[in-house]
C-alpha cells in the first residue's frame, strides 16, 4: 500500500479523486424526459434514498459518466454509467401538504430509473 | 459541544482514535507528518473564504458568472479552488424567483475546496431529515423567510456532484470592490440556509426576501 | 440498504440548532480522526463507497446517537480490520493500555 507523505498532501488534495469515468457509455435518458424511479430495496450500498423510490421525475441535465457506487462498494467494479440531475415536485414526493411551489433535485444513475 | 475540561479523562472514543493512530504509524501505514499536513490544510487553509471569492467574482464579472453557471468545475478552477470533494461542481443561482438550498440526506457531502469542512448541523439528523420535506420550515429556523411566490429548490447531493449556491448580491453594494463584496458572503448563504450580508454595520441576522431585492428586518 | 442513515423525510429528530462560530474540530480526537481517514483513503485501503457503506452498517441507534467523527472511527476500524491491516485484538489491547496509562 502506498503511504501518503507530507509533501504529497497539497498536490493530492488539490487534485482530488473524481469519480468521473472516461468511458463511451450511451445514456439511457435525455434532458426533458419523464422517468419513474425504480422501487429497489437492496440490502447492499446504494445512493438511492427511500423517499424518491417509485416517484416520477423529470431529467434536467446529464452530468456524464461516473462510477456506480452500488457495485463499487462491494468490489464488483465501476459499472460506469450516466448520472442525471432529476427534478421532483414537492407534492410528488410528500403529498398535498407540501408547498405547491417547491421542488427537489437528486442525482440519479441510469440503473436507478426507468422510462415512463 | 462545550469546552472540555482538560483534566477530565479521555473518553473511550478519544482513546480508540489514539490507539488507531499509534498502530497505523507503528505499522508504517500512515506518516505522522502527513497527518499534521492534512489537518493543517483543512483546519487553517481551506474554508468558506474561498467560495466567497468565487461569489464576489461572479457578482462583478458577468462573463465569469456565465462560465460559472455553465461549467462550475472549470470556472472555480480558474481561482484554484480545486480538489478533494470538489472535483465535480455545480453552481446554482439564487434569484428573486428561485431560492436554492443544499443538503446531503444520506451522509454529509459538501464542497470542501470552496466551503471547507461542513458544520455539525449540516451533517446531523435534524437538517438532513427536514431539508427535503420542510425546506421553508428549515429556512425559517435559520431566520430566512421566503415568499410563497419564490420557488424553493432543494439539492440533495447523493452522488459525487457538489453544489454551491450563488446567493443574490445585496442591494446597495454598487461600487464595492471584490474583496469588500467577498466579506458579505457567508458560508450559510452558499449552502442556501442564509443570505449574503448587507453592507450596513450591525445588520440584523434576520432577513426577508422580497421579489426584486432584499429587505432586512432590524432587530 | 434501508438503514438509519437514509434520513430524508424523517420526523421527530429535533431542531437544527446551528452553533454560532463553530470551530472546524471540537475535540483533538476529531482532528486526528479526520487526518487518519484522509491518510488511509489516500493509501488505498478502501474507496469512498466502501467507507460510506461501513458507516451505514453501524448499529442504527449508535449511528444516530454518536458524534459525527465517531462514524468515521467506526468505518475506518471496520474496513482496516476487514482488509487485514489491523485486528480488533490489537486495537482493543492498545486502547486498554492507553486507558491504564491515562489513569
Amino acid at each position: 500500500m502506498p503511504v501518503l507523505k507530507a509533501e504529497m498532501v497539497e498536490p493530492l488534495t488539490k487534485t482530488g479523486a473524481s469519480c468521473r469515468v472516461d468511458a463511451a457509455v450511451a445514456p439511457r435518458f435525455r434532458p426533458g424526459e419523464r422517468i419513474l424511479v425504480r422501487n429497489i430495496n437492496p440490502v447492499h450500498h446504494t445512493r438511492l434514498p427511500r423517499y424518491v423510490r417509485g416517484r416520477h421525475g423529470t431529467v434536467e441535465r446529464d452530468h456524464g459518466v461516473f462510477v456506480f457506487p452500488d457495485t463499487s462498494a462491494h468490489g464488483q467494479g465501476h459499472k460506469p454509467q450516466h448520472v442525471y440531475s432529476v427534478r421532483f415536485t414537492g407534492r410528488e414526493l410528500w403529498g398535498p401538504q407540501a408547498s405547491e411551489r417547491d421542488v427537489l433535485y437528486l442525482d440519479l444513475w441510469d440503473d436507478y430509473m426507468d422510462p415512463t | 459541544m462545550a469546552h472540555r475540561d482538560h483534566n477530565a479523562p479521555l473518553s473511550d472514543t478519544a482513546l480508540r482514535v489514539k490507539a488507531l493512530e499509534a498502530l497505523l504509524v507503528e505499522k508504517g501505514l500512515v506518516d505522522p507528518q502527513a497527518l499534521d499536513a492534512i489537518i493543517d490544510t483543512y483546519e487553517k487553509k481551506v474554508g468558506p473564504h474561498n467560495g466567497a471569492k468565487v461569489v464576489a467574482r461572479a457578482w462583478t464579472d458577468p462573463e465569469y458568472k456565465r462560465r460559472l453557471l455553465d461549467n462550475a468545475t472549470a470556472a472555480i478552477a480558474e481561482l484554484s479552488y480545486t480538489g478533494v470533494q470538489g472535483e465535480d461542481m455545480v453552481v446554482v443561482e439564487n434569484t428573486p424567483e428561485i431560492h436554492n438550498m443544499v443538503v446531503c440526506t444520506l451522509c454529509s457531502c459538501y464542497p470542501w475546496p470552496t466551503l471547507g469542512l461542513p458544520p455539525n448541523w449540516y451533517k446531523s439528523a435534524p437538517y438532513r431529515s427536514r431539508a427535503v420535506i420542510d425546506p421553508r420550515g428549515v429556512l425559517r429556523e435559520f431566520g430566512v423567510e421566503v415568499p410563497d411566490t419564490t420557488e424553493v429548490r432543494v439539492w440533495d447531493s447523493n452522488a459525487e456532484l457538489r453544489y454551491l449556491v450563488l446567493p443574490m448580491r445585496p442591494d446597495g453594494t454598487e461600487g464595492m470592490s471584490e474583496n469588500e463584496l467577498a466579506a458579505l458572503v457567508t458560508r450559510d448563504s452558499m449552502i442556501g440556509t442564509g443570505l449574503a450580508k448587507t453592507r450596513s454595520a450591525g445588520a440584523s441576522t434576520k432577513r426577508t426576501r422580497a421579489s426584486g431585492g432584499q429587505h432586512e428586518r432590524r432587530a | 440498504m434501508n438503514g438509519a442513515h437514509d434520513l430524508g423525510g424523517m420526523h421527530g429528530l429535533g431542531p437544527i440548532n446551528p452553533e454560532p462560530n463553530e470551530p472546524v474540530f471540537h475535540e483533538e480526537w476529531e482532528r486526528r480522526m479526520f487526518g487518519l481517514f484522509i491518510a488511509t483513503f489516500a493509501g488505498g485501503h478502501f474507496n469512498v463507497d466502501q467507507f460510506r457503506h461501513a458507516i451505514e452498517r453501524m448499529n442504527p441507534a449508535h449511528y444516530l446517537d454518536s458524534p459525527y467523527y465517531e462514524h468515521w472511527l467506526n468505518a475506518c476500524e471496520t474496513l482496516l480490520v476487514e482488509g487485514g491491516a489491523l485486528s480488533h485484538k490489537e486495537l482493543n489491547e492498545h486502547t486498554s493500555r492507553l486507558e491504564k496509562e491515562a489513569r
